[in-house]
């Protein structure tokens, strides 16, 4: 029998109509990294959570070095040792890093609060383990690198002992990355104990020791890392064997699609602009890959590009016909199809059929209306056609409310729907997120099966893994500017990741031709 | 002759198939019955007759209260003939001679809740469109001012001595239409340009049709004072009616049916507009545009729709229904209008909101919702005229069922199955409970 620093033995929890966690036991031993392993939706941070004291279990039993504790709420778990990094950060954002680590653990005497000796406890322990922050410098106004060392922070002015970490790594360069696990190392040479949630196979690989993984609420099983690979881990969270190299022919290019000259778009949220005089050109036959950090302007451009957003200065022209201030209809007309950054917000009506979401931007068409009365026939006829066609899986098929349906399968109607009607150019923003691997890999071979037939596709990705894989040309966006460009073949991603933090950056010159 | 034979039996034999589809499992096809039970619509249909119902009982349970507190002068047979003239006061015949409630066939009634739904039915079309567009158009009882206003305006002014009265008559329902969608669009832009909250626009617009109205038709500086009958009889109430110029709704027959009741053709105007409504809602691209807009105004955007236009076109279309409704009303022949009344607000405009509540914002079920709304106010009528109590009871049950329809949405999740999950969910833990420990016992098996 081994020491466990915490055991949780067969937590069910239960949300209205889901088994969030059916029956799942996960140990933890003195002085490890243990990778918690799945699928999005599969139940991780639901089972962490209920170790924080979040949510209280339907069953089961957790225990801290043997004995039974009850956490009724995050109090109950920092008394035990327990803290976490949440995947979206709870700072307050017009508070100080220190107003923000002593905030619910603050020193008083006599009501006062007595910074003084909480500063020299913060700085000292940024000092010991490396964790650079700034201590009077307001959150709103720092990294989100730095954040998270502000909430690592927050977890050691508690003395906490069995850290959490809910995907800690999507919202960081590689370097960040880098020094994440180095962080996370020096914590298990001191003894302390990490619970590290990611659906990011190469991460366990480099930093884990063991590794539990969960499917669809229930526990699959716990192995060493030592002794599994990548493929083994991925088979036992999909389910099934799942490719990981995109198959790709070499790239056949021809004519220009897209051309963007010197776009300028303001922002709204401060006073310069999101997007700074960029140039670049798209050709048929090939995947361009916009890569960056979130919130370098990929959103705003693409706004601009497919006419949500008025473009300040500059010229878009798609087929050599200027579409700058062209409608959104017109650019559709024209050959542009959009997978848009936010499904739920952009690419779908929820509470419409899936049949009346596959023909949202056709429905004028004269194939699907008769003197503005839309031929129901001719609508499910298409329907089902894309549904066999594109493997769109639903309840009830073509009348089934979308909001009923995964996101996957959301995802797919969207991809369907776009690629279906034979644009020249696809925009393709974020298409995987918060999707599973079986999904992704489906995805990645749609958009290499569009540019092999000739179309132009631009990606714009946060995912370097994605960026380095589907696109056969890489441009880095930094601060609304391309700060380089790059072939998939010829850079690290270490290069890359420099690009993207904005420590490097190529002097470009504007496409010719 | 035997090929006819066959022909019928064989037809019989269908019938009795398709009946017996209703009720049973065949072919692994579940019953007929069942199917349409579990389709969204039906569960609506039935939410909604459980909010009225329940509504009907709350006011059953407040006549018996006040008969409670009343101290013995009011009956228990009186609470229970109040209760039962809430039901089907319409159809009372009055009392017999042995002074019992009698009931049976009443033209008069029925035919008063045609009469009283055909605006009522339109303000809630009104409200409906706007709804499902996305936007709560408070408006209507605004829009209704000013459809009353230029309806007056125009049936008065032209002379039917000249222009054939019923010429007069569509000029008249055409410019109230108008009058409503022009004061619906002054919304519908704020909104769609400067993204003002259309519910603020719509009140300051309600109160603003008011004092125009008031103020045209004021029997002292009032500008179309002069529209009134010269003779100083009429002249002394200060009261507008259509039929002085001539200009009535026709009763299309339907006095025929209803004798001695104040129906007229302008019933069958509203239904048919609603189904109109229906249609283009549904069947047509403008219909999907509006619907798009009203779901998620992102999408339509991102779809390419235009949703500005949207916005402004729904609003016009419900603000033409609004001045429609009143152009119905008052055309009828059997409505006059007091320059005065209009310092408030009209109700016939604010019961277009829990007509289209009542019916999910569905234009077929806003004609029932509307008549229904008519057939309560005209038990109301008979509960006064025949028991001690008053009408208002009747206001306090429209009140409930309004109160309760947006409990119909719950009854909705208890009628899908949704309402109940956490105990069933419950059963299945209890299950997994039991699998689990299946395999333990086999261990322990194992070991001896």
């Amino acid at each position: 029998m081994e020491n466990y620093v915490i055991e949780m033995r067969n937590i069910t929890k239960i949300f209205p109509g889901v088994v969030a966690n059916d029956d799942i036991t996960l140990e933890l031993k003195q002085g490890e990294i243990h990778a918690l392993l799945g699928e999005n939706g599969a139940g991780k941070s639901t089972l962490m959570s209920v170790l924080f004291g979040l949510y209280q279990p339907e069953s089961g039993e957790i225990y801290k070095n043997g004995e039974k504790v009850t956490i009724k709420g995050p109090n109950d778990a920092n008394r035990l040792g327990i803290g976490m990094v949440h995947q979206h950060y709870k700072l307050v954002d017009i508070f100080s890093v220190l107003d923000n680590i002593i905030l619910g653990a603050e020193t008083t005497k006599h009501g006062f609060l007595r910074k003084k000796e909480a500063r020299e406890k913060v700085i000292a322990l940024s000092e010991k383990y490396k964790l650079h922050v700034d201590v009077d410098a307001l959150i709103e106004d720092i990294t989100v690198g730095m954040q998270q060392r502000v909430e690592i922070l927050k977890m050691l002015y508690r003395d906490n002992e069995i850290l959490i970490f809910d995907e800690p790594t999507a919202v960081l360069t590689p370097q960040e990355i880098e020094e994440l696990m180095e962080t996370m190392r020096g914590f298990k040479e001191e003894g302390k104990s990490i619970l590290f949630i990611t659906h990011k196979l190469n991460e366990i690989m480099a930093v884990a020791d063991r590794c539990t993984v969960l499917r669809k609420g229930k526990g699959i099983g716990t192995v060493n890392i030592k002794d599994t690979s990548i493929e083994e881990l991925s088979e036992m969270m999909v389910g099934r064997k799942v490719s990981f190299v995109v198959e790709k022919q070499p790239e056949k290019i021809g004519r220009t699609i897209l051309r963007v000259e010197d776009l300028t778009v303001a922002s709204k949220k401060h006073k310069n602009n999101a997007i700074k005089n960029i140039s670049f050109d798209v050709k048929s036959g090939e995947i361009v890959c916009l890569a960056g950090i979130e919130g370098n302007g990929q959103t705003e451009f693409v706004q601009a590009l497919t006419g949500l957003e008025k473009v300040a200065s500059g010229k878009i022209e798609l087929n050599n016909q200027d579409i700058t201030h062209a409608s959104i209809r017109k650019r559709s007309k024209l050959g542009m199809s959009h997978i848009p950054e936010d499904r739920h917000k952009y690419g779908l009506i929820l509470d419409f059929r899936l049949e009346q979401n596959l023909v949202l931007q056709r429905y004028w068409e004269p194939k699907f209306q008769k003197h503005g009365f839309i031929d129901n026939q001719s609508v499910r006829e298409y329907a089902e056609e894309l549904i066999e066609k594109y493997d769109v899986r639903s309840g009830e098929g073509a009348v089934t409310i979308v909001r009923s349906m995964s996101g996957g399968n959301q995802q797919k109607a969207i991809i369907a729907r776009e690629i279906d009607r034979n644009p020249d150019l696809l925009v393709a923003f974020q298409p995987t997120r918060g999707l599973d691997v079986g999904a992704i890999e489906y995805i990645h071979k749609q958009l290499v099966g569009q540019r092999d037939e000739g179309k132009a596709v631009l990606l714009i990705s946060l995912e370097l893994d994605e960026v380095m894989n589907v696109s056969d040309r890489i441009l880095v966006m930094y601060e609304g500017e391309i700060v380089g460009e790059f072939d998939p073949k010829e850079v690290t991603t270490q290069e890359l990741g420099l690009y993207m933090a904005g420590a490097k950056r190529d002097r470009r010159e504007k496409p010719n031709g | 002759m035997a090929k006819t034979l066959d022909k019928v039996k064989s037809f019989f034999k269908s019938i009795g198939r398709w009946f017996k589809s209703l009720v049973c499992t065949i072919d692994g096809r579940e019953a007929k019955l069942l199917t349409i039970y579990h389709k969204p619509a039906t569960k609506s249909i039935i939410s909604s007759l459980i909010s009225i119902f329940v509504g009907i009982l709350l006011g059953g349970l407040i006549l018996l209260i006040i008969s409670i507190t009343s101290g013995g002068k009011i009956s228990l047979k009186a609470v229970w003939e109040g209760f039962r003239l809430i039901f089907i006061g319409v159809f009372n015949t009055g009392r017999d001679t042995n002074g019992n409630i009698t009931f049976g066939f009443n033209s008069t009634n029925i035919g008063n809740v045609l009469f009283r739904a055909t605006p009522l039915i339109l303000t809630g079309l009104s409200v409906a469109v706007a709804f499902k567009t996305g936007l709560f158009n408070i408006g209507a009882p605004g829009q209704y001012l000013m459809g009353t206003a230029v309806t007056f305006i125009v049936a008065l002014s032209i002379p039917t001595t000249i222009v054939p009265a019923w010429i007069v008559w569509i000029l008249s329902f055409v410019a109230g239409f108008l009058a409503g969608a022009l004061w619906g669009v002054i919304p519908g832009v704020f909104k769609a340009f400067l993204n003002v909250h259309e519910v603020i626009t719509c009140i300051m617009t309600n109160w603003i049709a008011a004092n125009i109205v008031t103020s045209l038709f004021d029997n002292n500086k009032g500008i179309f004072k002069h529209l009134l009958d010269p003779s100083p009889t009429k002249n002394l109430a200060y009261l507008y009616k259509t039929t002085e110029n001539g200009v009535v709704t026709s009763k299309m027959g339907l006095d025929v049916l209803f004798p001695g009741s104040q129906v007229n053709g302008g019933i069958i105007i509203a239904i048919v507009i609603a189904i109109i409504v229906y249609i283009i809602l549904n069947k047509t691209t403008f219909g999907y545009e509006l619907k798009a807009c009203g779901s998620n105004r992102h999408a339509a955007k991102y779809a390419g729709i235009n949703e500005k236009r949207s916005i402004i076109l729904s609003m016009a279309i419900a603000g033409g229904l609004a001045g429609m409704s009143a152009a119905l009303y008052y055309l009828s022949g059997n409505t006059e209008f007091y320059w005065s009344t209009y310092q408030s607000l009209p109700a016939n405009g604010f019961n277009g909101i829990p007509i289209a509540l009542l019916a999910y914002n569905n234009p077929v079920g806003v004609i029932f919702s509307g008549i229904f709304m008519s057939y309560l106010n005209v038990a109301g009528l008979q509960l006064k005229n025949l028991t001690p109590f008053n009408e208002y009871i009747t206001d306090i049950i429209i009140a409930s069922i309004v109160y309760l329809s947006a409990f119909s949405l719950a009854f909705k999740e208890i009628l899908n199955g949704n309402f109940f999950k956490r105990k069933k969910n419950k059963l299945f833990l209890e299950n997994s409970q039991e699998n689990s420990t299946k395999p333990k016992i086999i261990k322990e098996e194992e070991s001896k």
